[in-house]
């Protein structure tokens, strides 16, 4: 056990010093046991492209318009040369062609979100030959030769699991689980995050419901859940939680901790009901953090290989209309609209004031 | 010349379109024609012409193949498993890979010339049968291609895109010696009249499963080429390609009722079809529009094609055709 606890704080301190050599650790905070990767300085302004995949739902439409909030600020501005963004729709080989070109016309930055976690092998070897910066964000690659930027999904089912449970004082007898896509690797790991917590609380009855991250499922299959089980002590849920808070308000189910995403409209059902929890989320704005960590790597600065952001989260006390959610924009828009640590978040009008279009 | 001319005209109007298309996609390109611009193209080009050709051998004995994209799903999941490995074990992938395209066009064809099924019942029927296999091998993205031979494959031979080498392989090693066989004339006697074929004493049916045999084989091939662009197994590859197959023959001249159309021009249809793509790229033109203004350039195309209908004197011809 001392051993144990040695090796734990040697790991530490480290890790500790692993931190100290990345560019500002506080944003750009590095993965456990992830390596640092050098930027080669290279003189500004910088093209830089962001080639999104699929366009057609509100997170994607939500990123175009971050990173190009992003490119907007006078303080990026002044390091860009041109910022163009595409989307190629759902095909991996489109989108290896869209980053091909971008290379071929000598852009010093790419960001993406991959349509295929494994396609890129063959593009990273040409991007390293011509000297251009590769930043895949959200749909991370198999790879650990470039900067990826993500959010810890294990941390973040975690922290809402962690959150009811601190809620409810550490006991609980019956708690409802609503669950992701199935077969998903991000599904896979937010679930075991929240079982990582959930596990080892003593005679915790734990209901799992698939709510494939959607509002109709999730209403759905809670309806289900509580016409068969009755009442729980609290709820986690992945994605869709307005349908999930929906089918416990038609129930009647009375109000207990929960942990959501962070939908507009569930900040404020959360905030009108008084339910107490968290509300935390995957946030689009990382497609900024991607162009940020892109231009802090053509500046010469060393980067985690593999960053996890700070997790974007309220707790239910917190809520406040008009400062971290928005009762006059739809219920649909993300508030995730920055990551305080990195730089100031996005306001509503920033980010509305883009279009989808490409560039 | 002027009588190649003639007897080629819906190909030699494709090659005009694709010609003219390039200049416009190289010329809005930010850095114009470099070896490396037009290995991206034409890697683009040469996967959906491949499946064109898949496409075209349905189409000219007077079927359609939906199968095409689960084909290529297929095809590329098995890639993702067997390409990889010491240089014999991947020449035996490849085998396999190609055998299993055939296998798929052969399967096809049965069902065509012995089921006696319409080939858009059982061709749609199998493609949910070959993208359930895909899925089964690859229920998620994954597996791995040799970097090595993918580059040989998607990469330039002396400045020339290895792509269009094999483009100008395919029609001049396969096409052109095929169009002179028996087989080559029998594909155009039986799609332009099943009956005449029959009753002039051709093997109909051994035409019809060879022509979606061959069809399997370019299906196949074409999966294969896409495991070198993406080094990576995808079962989810399949709706795009099947219908844009189809779109590419349109465009490239040959005639859905069958019998008229040639190989190149399935080929020029592809690289018509992509280039379009390409140019919308660098168009700025928002993303949902794309797929809104190539089918407006389709049904275009068809309708100029289908206008030669006018230009006849007699209206009883138009149904000797």
């Amino acid at each position: 056990m001392r051993k144990l606890l040695l090796g734990t704080a040697l790991a530490a301190i480290t890790g500790t010093g692993a931190f100290a050599e990345t560019y500002r650790s506080e944003c750009f905070a590095p993965a456990p046991g992830t390596r640092t990767i050098q930027g080669v300085a290279k003189d500004g302004p910088y093209k830089i492209a962001f080639v999104n995949g699929f366009a057609g739902n509100d997170w994607r439409i939500a990123a175009i318009q971050a990173s190009k909030a992003w490119a907007a600020r006078p303080e990026n501005a002044a390091n860009i040369e041109e910022f163009t963004v595409v989307s190629v729709g759902n095909d991996s080989a489109a989108q290896i062609s869209a980053i091909d070109n971008f290379i071929a016309a000598g852009y010093d930055a790419i960001t993406f979100i991959a349509v295929n976690p494994s396609a890129f092998e063959p593009v990273i070897r040409r991007a390293e030959r011509a000297g251009t910066v590769l930043v895949p964000f959200d749909n991370v690659l198999d790879t650990d030769k470039i900067v990826q930027v993500n959010e810890s999904q294990f941390e973040l089912g975690r922290l809402k699991a962690q959150a009811v449970m601190d809620e409810l004082g550490g006991t609980a007898s019956k708690i409802l689980m609503v669950n992701g896509l199935p077969g998903n690797a991000t599904d896979r790991d937010r679930r075991l995050g929240m079982m990582s917590v959930l596990e080892v609380v003593e005679g915790l009855e734990i209901v799992e419901v698939v709510g494939n991250w959607d509002t109709g499922t999730s209403q759905k299959v809670v309806a289900d859940a509580l016409a068969t089980h009755g009442q729980f002590d609290a709820v986690v849920s992945q994605h869709g939680s307005a349908g999930t808070i929906n089918a416990m308000q038609a129930a009647g189910h009375p109000i207990v901790p929960m942990g959501v995403d962070g939908e507009n409209g569930v900040r404020m059902l959360m905030d009108e009901l008084d339910i107490p929890g968290i509300s935390a989320a995957q946030a689009p704005a990382m497609s900024a953090i991607a162009l940020e960590a892109a231009v802090a790597l053509l500046q010469g600065n060393a980067l985690p290989q593999t960053i996890f952001l700070p997790i974007p989260q309220v707790n239910a006390a917190d809520l406040e209309a008009g400062v971290n959610y928005f009762p006059e924009l739809p219920q649909s828009f993300n508030t995730g609209t920055g990551f305080p640590d990195c730089f100031a978040p996005f306001t509503p009008e920033e980010l509305l004031g883009q279009s989808a279009d490409n560039t | 010349m002027r009588d190649f001319l003639r007897s080629n005209k819906r190909e030699a109007s494709a090659f005009v379109v694709l010609a003219g298309l390039l200049s416009l996609y190289l010329w809005s390109h930010p850095i114009g024609p470099t070896t490396y611009v037009m290995t991206i193209w034409a890697n683009q080009c040469l996967i959906l012409a491949l499946a064109a050709m898949a496409q075209f051998f349905a189409v000219i004995v007077r079927g359609i193949d939906l199968s095409v994209g689960a084909v290529m799903a297929l095809t590329n999941c098995i890639a993702s498993y067997m390409v990889i490995g010491s240089g014999i074990e991947m020449a035996f992938g490849v085998v396999v890979v190609i055998a299993a395209g055939i296998g798929c066009g052969l399967l096809n064809g049965l069902l065509v010339v012995y089921g006696r099924i319409q080939p858009i019942v059982a061709t749609l029927a199998t493609a949910s049968l070959f993208v359930g296999l895909a899925l089964l091998l690859r229920p998620t993205p994954g597996g791995q291609i040799d970097y090595d031979l993918a580059d040989a494959m998607t990469l330039d031979v002396l400045g020339m895109p290895t792509a269009l080498i094999m483009t100008a392989a395919i029609i001049l090693l396969i096409w052109v010696p095929l169009r002179r066989t028996g087989l080559g004339l029998g594909l155009y006697a039986v799609g332009s009249s099943e009956q005449a074929a029959f009753q002039s004493g051709m093997p109909v049916a051994k035409i019809k499963l060879a022509s979606f045999a061959m069809g399997g084989f370019f299906a196949g091939l074409a999966g294969l080429y896409f495991s070198f662009v993406t080094t990576t197994g995808d079962a989810g590859i399949g709706p795009n390609f099947t219908l844009n197959s189809i779109a590419a023959v349109v465009l490239g001249g040959v005639a859905l009722r069958g019998g008229i159309g040639t190989l190149t021009g399935a080929i020029a249809g592809a690289f018509i079809l992509k280039t379009i793509g390409a140019l919308m790229f660098f168009s700025g033109l928002p993303p949902l529009a794309q797929p809104f203004i190539e089918g407006l350039i389709l049904a275009g195309a068809i309708a100029i094609g289908g206008a030669d209908i006018l230009r006849i004197k007699n209206r009883l011809e138009a149904f000797g055709r």
